[in-house]
């Protein structure tokens, strides 16, 4: 009888745990729905960037004469709740017709429905990689080409340029986007630094020794222009990295908008001045449209910089969220029903009606949950790849992303120390083909990476721009006498312990600066080829911001591992991993970069081929010829080839992506690079489920 | 039974209550101190984990806007005085307050950096199921211990009492994470499902209902059978122990002289003395009611608090960490005040006054 009790009360817990967990997931916003028919333009393939082998662009035959659209959505407007899709979506003439992958192949024409399952969301972007849609896109071969913008155009002094804006293309909620969501973006929340990124490159320039901003004019609801004083390349706007986006959903955060000190009201002809609104009345507005911070900072990230995150806020992305946040066990991701694209057959994009992130606890557990089907695609480490296939049989796909980095397990020095045994040193390339040659990297890849990273050095990887099989494989070779010869010929002499000294007797010692652990299990195989090799190590594992703040510094030796390595997909992307021009960017060139950009006051000058550097990217940046600016890139490289400023013992990895086969529309051969926003470049609105 | 209430309300245990209520306040604020402090042991902060995250996903970060950071969060203030504000907002907010005015709230357990969220809505998230988790695999244990207990120490040396002896040391022996791996993996190796984690994408989506009842169920098997063997041996051993103590005793023998019915002799003198010991632990329940257990939920992939706070941990997430570990602190004290209560009235030879009377 007891254990009958027992047994019912223990039903009875699970129920009302059962119930605790259904109440979790209720709360929905609704999506508003205003309409105004509209319309434009496929895009074709604009500007060709550095590259030696451009995509082949297969051939698509488009007919968007009609707009079909995914069963939900067909459902809601048979219930009235949604406005039709003609008049969701921009008309024949505005409408973003997708046609190719970003490596040039047709895509299939889809079926709707389903929904693609991935593992947790991750940082702060990982929800934007699979949904975000920017100013441009690029295909893997560097070309790009406008997105959510419908064209835009410069003249023939690069001062102005005009965006044109899709007419009838709308917000997730349904509102109208047009250009006053970028006035409000530009004058309210980028110029007043409430996005916290006034210092983004694209949009500011230097007139009279002085920062100045581009001025924005509203043409007409759907044109814009940027007005600098000074020529402004593409390389330094359109293409640059950081400018992404440049809107927000001005009718529904305009009174989120701070005016307070830190962030003043900017002059402007669109966008009145709202009244003080302190850092409380900013978050009490904020929190009642769901955005939460602890301070206008936070609140001004969340709104309208990684606006992904939080439920409700109108965007122009594939797919938005809805309800709920991306620390959620579930996060749903839905179908954006005003999305402004169309395959070739004219059916609105994207196929599936959500993505899914799965949170996990531990590591593994997406390889698990991807071989019990519950994943669709999940990144996959090298080593997993095989047992994963051989298991899955045709269940599953291999997809590769191409690595930009310039070779893995990189160590570099400072050059700019003001210790002059070591600023002699290190001056000296003999010096750094000793550290390179005195390692067996065969062994080293057998012994980190199971053998699946071939030896090599700090250059570009094969397949990317400035590839140079030479470069490739210079100082590579495995030789310990050599080393110490070279050693010797840059003046240290062999101590009685084994390890050399200055010639002075001063003892000579490389503390390797590494952080967060990185380094911890690398490193004890470098420690035994350097120290047979005379040379006297250690590593010394810094917290992240402690290291931060030792390398800004000029008393550190040695970096394994830096935070910005040098190299990486082109100077378009970044600067800082080519040339010392950023103060506090990358260990390679510590305190040279300092030196540029505060011109002289601060930091150490360069000399020689880092000075060299600076000529060059002068020259780059100031030319808009991009046949020209390859020219110079590649000078840039044949610096780096001459210096290897860094030394790299293994290639790059690559990065490999597992999808269930009946995901189509995933291109292979891809490019994994920040300015490509990485697995952006998949392009999820085209992916579909063949069931 | 009314004898048995006001000997419950007798004064030296009133007075031992209130005394123990008291010493809450010292003893929370020394819990406090060390709680705050040793969170802020590992080097850096909550900053530098954000900009190596930052960094990670290819973004510039610089020197003034980790200063900017530290100013806004108040992590630049010398350490005693974010102890000071910590400790006194989670006490009082005052009604004019940005906090009060935002949350409507007097205690101020601040903000999870990490979750970008207030710390009590994150903790609230998971409670309900970190409590009902823990609840139903604690009633396992307790449900299927006891009986075991009761017939090991009745029918002691017998074929049964080593068998459930030998289950239940190999329960405890195993470490819990080794088994839920193993078990997942039998799970996939069978099934072809690993039954990773809770719910189905389904539950988590339309709730826990009838018709998706059992799948749930399924999915509990894993941790009920994890989780919950390793707390019943001890159970077990420390409940036959002092059943086969108690068997052996005088009164055992007067009564069953007396012609007392075996079933009575066991379950109303010998069991309920023999729960003694038990009773006491359940002082450390409440606190793990709350928590859950950390390690296996993460090897599960079990959404409950335990995972939180190792990640807080891990992230220098200070304030959620701390709430987190603040708020089982005081659930340990409670609890232990609510077992010593219940010890007195299970026991009524136990005396609270002080002194060998």
């Amino acid at each position: 009888m007891k254990k009958r009790v027992l047994a019912m009360l223990l039903v009875a817990v699970m129920i009302m745990t059962a119930m605790t967990a259904c109440t979790k997931k209720t709360e929905t916003k609704d999506n508003g729905s205003k309409t105004t028919p509209a319309a434009t333009s496929a895009p074709k393939k604009d500007d060709n960037t550095a590259t030696p082998t451009p995509n082949v662009v297969e051939d698509v035959t488009v007919d968007v004469t009609t707009y079909k659209e995914a069963p939900i959505l067909a459902d809601k407007v048979a219930a009235g709740t949604l406005p039709k899709v003609e008049e969701r979506i921009p008309d024949r003439d505005n409408i973003f017709v997708e046609t190719n992958d970003a490596a040039g192949k047709a895509l299939e024409i889809g079926t709707y429905g389903g929904v693609i399952n991935m593992g947790p969301a991750g940082g702060g972007w990982g929800l934007s990689r699979p949904t975000l849609e920017s100013i441009i896109r690029y295909n893997t071969d560097g070309s790009y080409y406008p997105n959510v913008i419908k064209s835009y155009e410069y003249n023939s002094d690069y001062t102005v340029w005009t965006f044109h804006l899709r007419e009838g293309m709308k917000w997730s909620d349904g509102d109208d986007f047009n250009a006053d969501d970028i006035t409000f973006w530009y004058y309210m929340c980028h110029l007043n630094n409430f996005d916290g990124k006034k210092s983004w490159a694209a949009l500011k320039e230097n007139v009279n020794g002085e920062d100045a901003w581009a001025t924005l004019t509203k043409v007409d609801d759907y044109t814009v222009t940027w007005t600098f004083v000074n020529p402004k390349y593409p390389a330094d706007f359109i293409m640059n990295g950081d400018f992404k986006f440049c809107w927000a959903p001005s009718h529904y955060l305009k009174d989120v908008v701070p005016n307070y000190e830190g962030y003043e009201y900017v002059e402007n002809p669109y966008w009145p001045n709202p009244g003080e609104r302190d850092e409380e009345a900013v978050r009490l507005a904020a929190q009642a449209l769901g955005i939460s911070g602890e301070s206008t900072k936070d609140i001004g990230k969340a709104a309208v910089y990684n606006f992904w995150n939080t439920a409700g806020i109108p965007t122009l992305s594939s797919f938005v969220l809805l309800t709920g946040t991306k620390d959620d066990p579930l996060c749903v991701m839905e179908r954006n029903p005003y999305f402004w694209k169309v395959d070739a057959a004219g059916n609105q994009l994207p196929y599936v009606d959500a993505i899914h992130f799965n949170a996990t606890s531990a590591d593994g557990q997406d390889l698990l949950m991807f071989r019990s089907g519950d994943l669709d695609i999940f990144e996959v480490a090298m080593k997993d790849i095989a047992s994963v296939l051989q298991d899955m049989g045709n269940k599953a796909e291999l997809r590769s992303y191409a690595s930009s980095n310039w070779g893995s397990y990189q160590i570099t020095f400072n050059y700019a120390t003001a210790e002059p045994h070591y600023s002699a040193l290190f001056a000296n390339p003999d010096f750094r083909q000793a550290m390179s040659i005195c390692v067996d990297r065969e062994q080293v890849s057998q012994l980190l990476s199971d053998g699946f990273l071939e030896p090599g050095q700090c250059a570009p990887a094969i397949g990317n721009f400035g590839y140079d099989a030479e470069w490739e494989t210079k100082w590579t070779e495995y030789d310990v006498n050599k080393a110490k010869q070279l050693l010797e010929g840059c003046g240290l002499v062999m101590g009685a312990d084994g390890f050399y000294t200055f010639a002075d007797g001063t003892p000579f010692m490389l503390t390797f600066l590494a952080y967060d652990g990185t380094q911890d299990e690398s490193y004890p195989v470098f420690e035994q080829y350097f120290k047979a090799a005379g040379i006297n190590c250690a590593l010394k594992n810094l917290e992240v911001g402690a290291f931060d703040n030792e390398v800004r510094n000029t008393d550190w030796v040695a970096v394994m591992g830096p935070h910005t390595s040098i190299g990486g997909l082109s100077l378009y992307d970044r600067v800082a991993p080519f040339v010392p021009v950023k103060g506090d960017a990358a260990e390679w060139y510590g305190l040279y970069g300092k030196w540029y950009e505060t011109k002289g006051e601060q930091g150490v000058e360069p000399t020689g081929d880092m000075k060299k550097l600076i000529d060059l990217y002068e020259q780059w940046a100031g030319t808009p010829d991009s046949a020209k600016k390859d020219e110079i890139a590649l000078k840039i490289y044949e610096v780096h080839k001459q210096n290897l400023w860094s030394i790299a013992y293994l290639k790059s990895e690559g990065s490999y992506t597992l999808i269930n086969s009946k995901i189509k529309n995933y291109a292979n051969n891809l490019v994994s690079a920040d300015l490509y926003q990485y697995a952006n470049i998949a392009h999820f609105e085209v992916l579909f489920k063949a069931e | 039974m009314g004898e048995k209430i006001k000997n419950f309300f007798r004064k030296d245990l009133v007075q031992y209550v209130v005394k123990r209520i008291l010493m809450f306040i010292p003893t929370l604020f020394l819990i406090s101190i060390l709680v705050f402090f040793v969170i802020q042991l590992p080097p850096g902060d909550y900053v530098s984990t954000e900009i190596a995250s930052l960094i990670t996903e290819g973004e510039l970060v610089d020197a003034d806007y980790a200063a900017q950071m530290r100013a806004d969060y108040g992590l630049d203030l010398p350490l005693w005085q974010q102890y000071g504000k910590w400790v006194k907002d989670i006490i009082w907010t005052p009604t004019d307050s940005t906090y009060y005015r935002l949350y409507h709230s007097h205690h101020n357990w601040k903000y999870s950096f990490a979750y970008k969220r207030d710390v009590w809505s994150v903790i609230q998230d998971r409670l309900g199921l970190t409590i009902g988790v823990t609840f139903i695999i604690m009633l396992f244990q307790y449900v299927v211990s006891l009986p075991i207990a009761v017939y090991a120490s009745t029918h002691q040396y017998s074929p049964g009492d080593y068998i459930t002896s030998v289950i239940g040391f190999l329960g405890t022996a195993i470490p819990n994470f080794i088994l839920a791996i193993i078990l997942m993996y039998l799970s996939y190796k069978w099934t072809g499902n690993a039954n990773v984690g809770l719910f189905s994408q389904e539950m988590l989506q339309n709730g826990v209902h009838l018709y998706n009842f059992g799948e749930f169920m399924k999915r509990m098997i894993i941790p009920i059978i994890v989780i919950g063997t390793s707390g019943t041996c001890g159970i077990i051993r420390s409940v036959r122990a002092q059943m086969l103590d108690e068997v052996a005793r005088q009164y055992t023998l007067t009564a069953r002289a007396k012609g007392v019915s075996e079933g009575k002799i066991i379950m109303k003198y010998c069991f309920r003395a023999a729960m003694n010991p038990t009773v006491s632990g359940l002082g450390g329940v409440l606190s793990s009611l709350f928590s859950g257990s950390t390690v296996t939920a993460m090897v599960l992939n079990m959404q409950i608090q335990g995972p939180v706070l190792y990640k807080a941990l891990q992230n220098q997430d200070m304030y959620l960490a701390g709430a987190i570990v603040m708020v089982q602190a005081i659930l340990v004290v409670i609890g232990i005040l609510l077992s010593d209560i219940a010890l007195a009235f299970l026991d009524p030879r136990i005396r609270y006054s002080g002194g060998g009377r």
